[in-house]
């Protein structure tokens, strides 16, 4: 009877995530931390059909691990995921050309991001099929009209502008910067809602990955300012930002030489997004049901693709 | 007298001692162990404990390195004595001074990380209310000489001469948190409230690495002096949570070569990340990172908590 009351809380606690709870139980705990009560209040009863297993969140996650091993692979060496890597029925790939970067140092470090994104689809995919499941393939992913897009309405260029990240060392800091912040809070709102203690030790590792890219990235951008005197680039990650706040539910924090950390303000604690407004962000969409845009022009392989609204 | 209370609790402690050497695996196992064993789990208090000894040591690590003086001391004050408990004292050099920062950026990185420190032990507080621990006892000075010694370094080590060493000082820390929070993560029972707020600091654990270790990078500039250092501290870190030599749990900074979409090495990379063959960051157990910051003791106690922690894991 308790394991069934586990399962059942467990369900509960999932869906309420997906509609994007995630963050607000993780906000009642701040603000009152040794309540121990379970106080959530009562969430409608899934429905059959909907649960959402550790193997669909591993699918979304390796949706947004393609749309980062892409985008770096392409910047690093101007050519994509192999057909191995990508799956029997991926989706095409607009866009992305290899970035003559400013320095060796800076190559080497969108290399190393490069293939830890690649180690990222190739484990997920074994993870996948590991936990009897089929890895979804990489669905369609754009990269010109998306970063343009995306640039316009961050205001990062004006209407009718285009952005290309993969132009300059600095236009490429921006592009990684719109998705690392992004893989750290979707992990972050991830982990808790995995059953098996393996998947979560997984998902936890990848997390921290991604929040050391996300570091790398915010301080390569705020030192390279420092050392040019110039802080546009870091005024565009934080238009970058504002927009990623205004679609996924807030989480951010402003990049600035005294602060790097994307975390609350009040108890330093890294931000965590629901599945719904990680899609709101990666298809670049706001409020409403979504199934596609952005990055995804044909929306996310898998189970969880829709926004709820 | 070895009484029957005496002997469940010798039992409860030794089942608890292999539990935390094993780490998560034995958690699931002991939801079907008899309840008196189940009893001896750790609670999500117990690891929030843990977790809020090493938030005091890298609190006052910073605090002193930034403004001079002990997380206790500064204008918004963070006590170190709570519940009736009195704090321990931090050693420090004779004549100790704060950091003479010379590059802004990093005195400006130091600041926030003092904050951001600060903030985690005020949580955790707050979390645990009237469970949470008091300070221990906390060396900053023999502690990064004998760790310099133990890795190879030289005698001794004092983080607190320059921006570089603060750096250095700073790595040491800073991948052991995210191993630790990560490794606590799968020991964690509620799962609504504590668990993502641990999850939520183990990202910024692993932003302060990233951080710390992109700034080391840099300041580095292809002479391999400060990477050079990486590279023994994370191969001694590596050797006291593993003494069997495997496995190697620890990268420090440098430049390999990665085959990206292709089949041969050609591409040279650096190692900001400091993670595993399948880029996981790595996970340590209790038992591990007691290793780590005690410098290996067989009591619990040395290195930088020279009377061992608080709470009940030790």
């Amino acid at each position: 009877m308790e394991k069934i009351n586990n399962v059942i809380k467990k369900a509960v606690s999932r869906r309420s995530f997906l509609a994007g709870a995630g963050t607000a139980a993780a906000a009642s705990f701040i603000a009152g931390c040794s309540d121990s009560s379970p106080s959530t209040p009562t969430p409608p009863v899934t429905p059959p059909g909907t649960t959402i297993t550790d193997a669909d969140i591993l699918n979304f996650a390796l949706n947004l691990e393609y749309l980062e091993a892409e985008f770096y692979l392409r910047a690093a060496t101007g050519n994509g995921l192999s057909s191995t890597d990508a799956g029997s029925s991926a989706g095409s790939v607009t866009g992305g050309t290899q970035v003559n970067f400013s320095s060796t140092a800076l190559a080497q470090y969108a290399n190393e991001i490069a293939q830890d994104e690649l180690n990222h689809v190739r484990f997920l995919r074994s993870a996948i099929t590991s936990a009897g499941a089929t890895p979804v393939s990489r669905p369609a992913i754009d990269f010109t009209n998306a970063f343009s897009a995306l640039a316009i309405a961050a205001g990062v260029v004006s209407a009718g502008g285009t952005f290309n990240p993969f132009s300059s060392t600095n236009a490429f800091l921006i592009g990684a910067f719109v998705f690392e912040d992004v893989g750290v809070t979707a992990y972050s709102g991830a982990a808790p809602l995995i059953s098996d203690k393996k998947i979560l030790s997984a998902a936890a590792g990848i997390q921290a990955v991604e929040a050391y890219h996300a570091a790398e990235i915010r301080t390569l951008l705020v030192g390279l300012a420092a050392a040019s005197n110039d802080q546009t680039y870091v005024d565009y990650a934080n238009k970058v930002s504002a927009l990623r706040g205004t679609l996924g539910g807030g989480n951010e924090t402003t990049l600035s030489v005294n602060s790097i950390v994307a975390a609350d303000t009040t108890n330093a604690i890294g931000f965590a997004r629901s599945t719904d407004q990680v899609l709101h962000i990666v298809y670049a969409a706001g409020a409403g049901v979504q199934t596609k845009g952005g990055f995804f022009p044909a929306g996310l392989n898998g189970k969880i693709t829709a926004t709820a609204s | 007298m070895a009484t029957q209370e005496t002997r469940q609790l010798d039992s409860i402690i030794s089942s608890r001692r292999t539990m935390l050497a094993l780490g998560g695996a034995a958690i699931a196992g002991l939801a079907f162990a008899p309840k008196a064993e189940a009893q001896a789990a750790v609670t999500d208090n117990d690891i929030l404990n843990f977790a809020l000894n090493l938030e005091y040591l890298e609190a006052q690590f910073y605090s002193l390195a930034v403004s001079g003086v002990t997380i206790d001391k500064l204008m918004t004050p963070i006590p170190t004595s709570v519940n009736g408990g009195t704090g321990g004292t931090v050693t420090l050099k004779p004549s100790f001074a704060p950091v003479p920062f010379k590059m802004p950026t990093i005195a400006s990185y130091a600041a926030e990380t003092t904050i951001e420190e600060g903030k985690h032990v005020k949580f955790l507080q707050g979390a645990l209310g009237t469970a949470a621990v008091s300070m221990p006892n906390i060396d900053l000075y023999n502690s990064f000489n004998a760790l310099a010694s133990g890795a190879g370094i030289g005698p001794a080590f004092d983080p607190f001469a320059s921006d570089a060493t603060f750096l250095i000082g700073a790595y040491i820390f800073e991948d052991v948190g995210v191993t630790a929070y990560h490794g606590a993560a799968g020991l964690i029972s509620d799962k609504t409230k504590i668990l993502p707020a641990a999850v939520g600091i183990h990202a910024v654990e692993a932003y302060h690495a990233g951080l710390v270790r992109t700034s080391i990078n840099a300041l580095d500039a292809g002479t391999g002096a400060l990477n050079g250092l990486t590279q023994k501290i994370s191969a001694f870190r590596a050797k006291l949570a593993n003494p069997s030599g495997t496995p190697i749990d620890d990268v420090g900074i440098t430049t390999t070569s990665v085959a990206l979409n292709g089949s041969s090495s050609n591409y040279p990379a650096t190692t900001i990340v400091n993670a595993d063959s399948n880029t996981i960051g790595f996970s340590r157990s209790t038992t591990q990172i007691l290793a780590i910051v005690t410098g290996g003791s067989s009591s619990n106690q040395g290195v930088f908590f020279p009377s061992g922690l608080n709470g009940t894991i030790k």
